[in-house]
């Protein structure tokens, strides 16, 4: 069935409508929260909050973007927005797991590129980040990423470029290797 | 070349960042249902106190409409005509609020009399006078507030309430252990000015004026 169709159902407030939409969109929403989250908790947590939002604001969707890049960008929101939260609860906590971690770090200890790569992309900023998530992890275009960011398609590409750039930085040695 | 073979393996491994499990569909939309349910009712919660004022309905309204009606007629209503002041006999009489400051005044020497009477007669004895200093200090600050009083406006009164300030500022200023020469320049001061009798003048006697001081 047709996004359009079904959501004019929604509004019309038939609730197998509302399933069938949340069917037709929840994977792919979920994914890109949880690649972005990292932790089931919170990608469920982020995924619902998502679809909640997005059923009380179906009125105003005017139809400009694809229904699922709408949904992409009330889920990227939701997501830096909670993720931001946890990283701030974090940090008061830091100092304490810093000084337990002294001396913990062996050569032996030293990640694999994998176990690298996911920290590198941890720290990236959140702009390079979401776009180098969602275009070279979960495949999303840039015209996607850009509608879903609400950015030019050029921005979204010159993220993506600056993205690699600071990975490729971070994972220097083993390029050297 | 080991740049692009180095971002071909990049992007590999990257796909493999935070792999996402089977997703828990059932799961979420039960919490969502959930969640909207809670909401609504959420909602509806802060209607529910209004239907304990129905019964107030037609009480609020028609003294809502008494109100309005009385309103209207005072704005429609003609202005009063001025009414010129009326005399009355008061200004021969004694205000209530100088009878007041009269009574306080009376009171208030009537207890610095009996406090310096005790006073003195403790210094004689040699006594403790730790707790004269504290009552010193209570009657010193009606003093002060009785001389910016109208209960000052009488000459004689004043003059007395100022002498008395003098000899309670310096009995509230003793130190705890008060040498006697300090002590004595004090009762001298009290003879000296005639402070006692002029106090036992002005308090009539019958008067009741030890209450509140000891």
């Amino acid at each position: 069935m047709h996004d359009q169709e079904l959501i004019g159902r929604v509004l019309a407030g038939d609730p197998s409508a509302e399933r069938a939409l949340y069917d037709a969109h929840v994977d792919r929403v979920f994914r890109l929260v949880y690649r972005m989250a990292g932790d089931l908790d919170r990608a469920q947590d982020y995924t619902q909050e998502t679809f909640i939002r997005a059923f009380g604001r179906l009125g105003e969707f005017r139809g400009e973007a694809a229904l699922s890049t709408w949904l992409g960008s009330i889920a990227i929101s939701i997501t830096l927005n909670g993720l931001r939260k946890v990283k701030r609860s974090r940090e008061r906590e830091v100092v304490l797991d810093d000084s337990l971690a002294i001396g913990r770090i062996t050569p032996e200890a030293e990640p694999d590129l994998k176990d690298r790569l996911a920290q590198a992309i941890d720290d990236l900023p959140d702009g390079y980040r979401v776009v180098f998530v969602m275009h070279d992890v979960e495949g999303y275009t840039h015209e996607e990423i850009a509608s879903s960011l609400g950015v030019h398609p050029g921005t979204s590409k010159a993220q993506l470029f600056r993205a690699r750039a600071r990975l490729r930085e971070s994972l220097a040695d083993f390029v050297k290797e | 070349m080991l740049d692009d073979r180095f971002d071909d393996q990049m992007r590999d491994s990257a796909r493999e960042y935070n792999t996402p499990p089977p997703t828990p569909k059932e799961e979420m939309w039960a919490a969502i249902q959930a969640k909207k349910t809670e909401e609504s009712r959420t909602v509806i919660t802060p209607l529910r106190p209004l239907r304990h004022l129905r019964p107030l309905r037609w009480p609020a309204a028609i003294a809502a409409l008494l109100a309005l009606g009385i309103g209207l007629g005072r704005l429609s209503a003609p202005p009063p005509a001025p009414v010129a002041p009326v005399r009355v006999a008061s200004d021969t009489l004694p205000r209530t609020s100088d009878v007041a400051y009269r009574v306080a005044t009376t009171e208030h020497l009537g207890q610095s009399e009996a406090f310096l009477t005790l006073f003195r007669a403790s210094v004689r004895r040699g006594g403790n006078e730790q707790l004269a200093s504290a009552t010193a200090r209570q009657l010193l600050a009606t003093n002060r507030l009785l001389l910016d009083s109208p209960a000052a406006s009488d000459a004689r009164t004043r003059l007395l309430l100022q002498d008395l300030e003098l000899v309670l500022a310096e009995i509230a200023q003793l130190s705890p252990r008060p040498s006697s020469p300090d002590l004595d320049l004090i009762t001298e001061g009290l003879e000296r000015g005639g402070v006692m009798s002029r106090l036992r003048t002005a308090v009539p006697s019958g008067a009741s004026t030890t209450q509140g001081v000891l």
